[in-house]
């Protein structure tokens, strides 16, 4: 062959393109798993025809309670204040969540980080933080946050802290060992302990970017509590459950409005929160664009 | 001290530290003020407070607590059409969500898409699909279609389409513009110049995050169930509803299981891809 390579005939100037059987034959076997799936799964397909029609008509009635003048009607202005109270609790409980997660994770990330700690503290860090990753917050809240702290938002709280503490640790762990060696070093050259190490050569290279993770699970802690009240651990999710089951279209659409206003507005802030933080005073205006400053794609929910 | 430097004991200038900014103060009190807003219960918050650890309630509490890790095995078994259920629901939705995202996303960039309204729009119409949780998605279809696994699917479809699309659109706005730069000077349309230069340089990533919302549906069928939409959640709301703590260990443990298998393959799949 070795001369053929070397004089190619003229009609084989192309190459030949890459054998693609492997290929079409993983996207046909992907095909039709996908399509037995539509034949087996138990659903009223025969709904989906008229399924436009109904939720235009929904999305009818959820407009009309949205836009219907709360101060006129004491109904609907009630309706407004009741989800506005609500989705403050529901912050509030995703803040603390968020603030127990902080506190936690960040010991947590150093015993877990291979640049910091010593092997086995490491293994056993890390099998740690999966572990509580692994578990939901709505599993920690019902085997665990709800026979011990009751019904409530406090329960809540602890169920999302928890569940933080995981993420917020693994992310920390991986800052950690991103780190520049350089001042650390500088720090043990000039005679720090290993203690004072960590505090002035690691530390302020990973706050900005870990007080960044804060803010985004925050934002992640806010629609996480959502689904905590539908077991009854406090938040907007608990109303929302049972105004959808009753089937109240004008009073959901308010809540669904209420959510999602301020679950943008938290978002936008939060946005421009970590952008600054990140990119520091200097950087204010360019650089970093807005919405993913410091976060891994991955790391969404 | 003199303004501006200091001198150590061996005689060398040091530099001042800088002065804590006013911002730093001003987000310290916020802070502050937010969490003492948050945990207070005369200020408006939930009363938060670890004491019911300390009391009789925490004793029964724990009793419960203890029921969860005495798992009831023999129940195991009967769990097993449910998951099939949710292994449905999760194909069918990140498969449908997948095929609808990837236009989206393409509207979503503003490499592939130059018109302004259009654009703005979508990115519009995203965010607000993205600020919902997928519980908001499931309570709202399972109300509009009725309990069952329709309800679920749709739920999840439109949940993924908002993940997709977003990371999607960020893959597509970091594409090297050679590609793009070569089939428009080739005289492609703005349609032929997305599937000829964008989509084959975005497809790896695109993928990996069809397989990434597929473990996430995995998951989220815990939440979808619960509320009606059918596979895994539904058992576990059953089983919640009679107190049987056992049988919901056991669930539990078993699920995860699964789950894990699962991640496991999807992880080995996507590094294949990326």
């Amino acid at each position: 062959m070795s001369t053929a390579t070397a004089h190619p005939p003229r009609t084989r100037l192309r190459p030949t393109p890459p054998d693609k059987t492997r290929k079409t034959i993983g996207m046909v076997l992907l095909a039709v798993a996908i399509v037995v799936c539509f034949w087996v799964v138990e659903a009223r397909w025969s709904r989906l025809p008229e399924f436009p029609a109904i939720f235009t008509r929904y999305l009818g009635f959820m407009a009309e309670g949205v836009f219907s003048n709360p101060v006129a009607d004491e109904q609907v202005g009630g309706y407004w204040t009741n989800a506005m109270a609500l989705m403050i609790e529901s912050l509030h409980m995703a803040w603390i969540g968020t603030i127990i997660g902080a506190i936690f994770s960040l010991p947590m990330g150093f015993l877990a980080a291979r640049n910091v700690s010593p092997r086995f503290v490491v293994v056993i860090a890390r099998a740690i933080l999966n572990g509580i990753r692994a578990i939901p917050e709505l599993i920690w809240a019902i085997m665990i946050m709800l026979p011990i702290f009751g019904l409530g938002p406090v329960s809540g709280a602890l169920a999302l802290g928890i569940n933080s503490i995981g993420t917020l640790g693994k992310l920390t762990s991986e800052v950690i060992e991103g780190i520049d060696p350089g001042p650390v070093e500088a720090a043990r050259a000039s005679g720090a302990r290993a203690l004072q190490i960590l505090r002035w050569g690691t530390l302020p290279q990973v706050m900005p970017e870990v007080i960044a993770f804060w803010l985004y699970r925050f934002e992640i802690n806010i629609r996480a509590g959502a689904i905590l009240g539908v077991v009854a651990a406090g938040g907007i999710g608990s109303l929302l459950s049972s105004v959808l089951t009753r089937r109240l279209w004008e009073r959901a659409g308010i809540m669904l409005a209420v959510i999602i206003l301020v679950t943008i507005a938290v978002d936008l802030i939060s946005a421009k929160l970590r952008a600054r933080i990140i990119a520091g005073p200097a950087g204010d205006s360019d650089e970093v664009h807005g919405e993913e400053a410091g976060v891994h794609p991955g790391a969404h929910i | 001290m003199s303004a501006g430097t200091t001198t150590s004991s061996s005689g060398v200038r040091r530099p001042t530290k800088p002065p804590i900014r006013w911002t730093i103060w001003a987000g310290l009190a916020a802070f502050v003020l937010i969490t003492m807003w948050a945990v207070f219960e005369p200020l408006g918050g939930i009363g938060f407070s670890i004491a019911p650890l300390f009391t009789q309630q925490a004793t029964a509490g724990f009793y419960i607590v203890r029921r969860f890790f005495t798992p009831d095995w023999a129940f195991l078994p009967r769990i097993y059409p449910a998951f099939l259920e949710t292994l449905y629901i999760a194909i069918i939705a990140s498969a449908i969500a997948s095929a609808i995202a990837l236009p989206v996303s393409l509207l979503a960039s503003r490499v592939t898409n130059s018109g302004r309204v259009l654009y703005g729009l979508v990115r519009t119409w995203l965010s607000v699909i993205r600020s919902l949780p997928d519980i908001a998605w499931a309570l709202l279809f399972v109300a509009a279609v009725g309990t069952g696994a329709l309800g679920g699917i749709m739920a999840l479809i439109v949940f993924n389409i908002g993940i997709i699309a977003k990371l999607t659109s960020e893959t597509i706005d970091g594409v090297d513009v050679g590609p793009v730069e070569a089939a428009q000077a080739a005289g492609a349309g703005r349609i032929q110049t997305a599937f000829s230069a964008v989509v084959p340089q975005i497809l790896p990533g695109y993928l990996s995050y069809a397989l990434y919302v597929f473990e996430l549906n995995i998951r989220a069928s815990l939440v979808i169930g619960l509320v009606g939409g059918g596979g895994i959640g539904n058992v576990i709301r059953v089983q919640l509803s009679q107190f049987a703590y056992e049988r919901l260990g056991a669930i539990i443990v078993g699920f995860f299981v699964i789950v894990v298998i699962l991640d496991q393959v999807s992880i080995a799949l996507r590094r294949r891809l990326v």
